[in-house]
């Protein structure tokens, strides 16, 4: 089954929750998701990008006023 | 690549199979009312300060908009210097350097503008001695904009947003700023004033200065677009 990582972002300011996604994304397998909560809005726009770039498939979910969850799996 | 062969494949939304690990969501205040608000609030306050000073209600309405781009496109300087290095992406780089671009060419206009009438250039204080004072500055403002995560554009915008890590690098800004200022005497007279005074137009004539700035500034944003070509591959 795919493992699930979550990894709480949420008070962190710009590159910090990128650099733990990638990180966190080196260590897992292929099909893993990770979700990571972030409420800093430069890293709601720039850890999909870099997701998307690596080519994996990512959806952003705002589940709070300023707080989103990025769901990242890896491919 | 090949697609996984388990069941999700990519779709716009809610197709990334998760377990039970969600937060409920909490029911969100609809918010429309706030912004009609402000948005006739914003108006208000324009016309009061334009109607004692036409130029500062000029500046409001700029101002306002600046923000409003700024946040919805998430520009950002400090990220165009730091990606390239962090996760070799370019994208906000060349943004920024298509707005240099477009900055370069308006700027150009109006001085040129105000020359071939033979008024006085608007802006020729800005044209300062360079020195190593310059980079040195730079790279220490370089640090510290990307530890307290934005410079100035950036932080006011994030004040904005509600970010509070923002306004405590809010308060240090203008701290910093207004120390920098009280002993900016002494930094130009030790340092600065030595060093050339440079006006482009001067040395290789209105045509040539604003030639060479798009030839520098396209050059660069090419070796930006190679580079993130390189670092994606």
């Amino acid at each position: 089954m795919a493992k699930e990582v979550v990894i709480d972002s949420l008070g962190e300011a710009c590159p910090v929750p990128l650099v733990k996604a990638q990180n966190a994304i080196k260590e897992m397998e292929v099909g893993d998701v990770l979700i990571l909560q972030i409420d800093h809005s430069c890293a709601m726009k720039n850890v999909p990008e870099w997701a998307r770039k690596d080519g994996h498939n990512v959806e952003v979910e705002e589940v709070d006023d300023g707080e989103w969850e990025v769901i990242i799996e890896k491919c | 690549m090949p697609e996984n062969n388990q069941a999700t494949t990519t779709s716009s939304s809610g197709s990334i199979r998760r377990s039970s690990t969600r937060r409920p969501r909490k029911k969100k205040k609809n918010m429309i009312p706030f912004g009609v608000g402000l948005f006739v609030l914003i108006v208000l306050i324009g016309i009061l300060l334009g109607q004692n000073n036409a130029t500062v209600g000029l500046f409001w309405i700029f101002g306002v908009s600046f923000g409003f781009t700024l946040q919805k496109a998430r520009f950002c300087f400090t990220a165009s210097m730091r990606d390239p290095y962090l996760t070799g992406g370019t994208s906000l780089t060349r943004a920024v350097i298509i707005a240099f671009a477009l900055t370069t060419i308006g700027f150009t206009a109006i001085k040129y503008g105000a020359y071939v009438k033979g008024l006085p250039i608007p802006g020729m204080s800005y044209v300062v001695p360079i020195s190593a004072a310059t980079v040195i500055g730079a790279f220490m403002f370089g640090i510290g904009m990307v530890i307290a995560g934005g410079c100035a554009s950036g932080t006011l915008m994030r004040n904005g947003e509600g970010f509070m890590m923002q306004w405590l690098v809010l308060i240090f800004f203008i701290a910093g700023s207004l120390w920098g200022a009280h002993d900016f005497g002494w930094w130009k007279e030790l340092f600065i004033a030595n060093g050339p005074r440079v006006f482009l137009p001067d040395v290789f004539g209105w045509a040539g200065a604003l030639a060479l700035q798009l030839l520098v500034l396209a050059g660069l944003f090419i070796f930006a677009t190679k580079y993130e070509q390189k670092k994606s591959a």
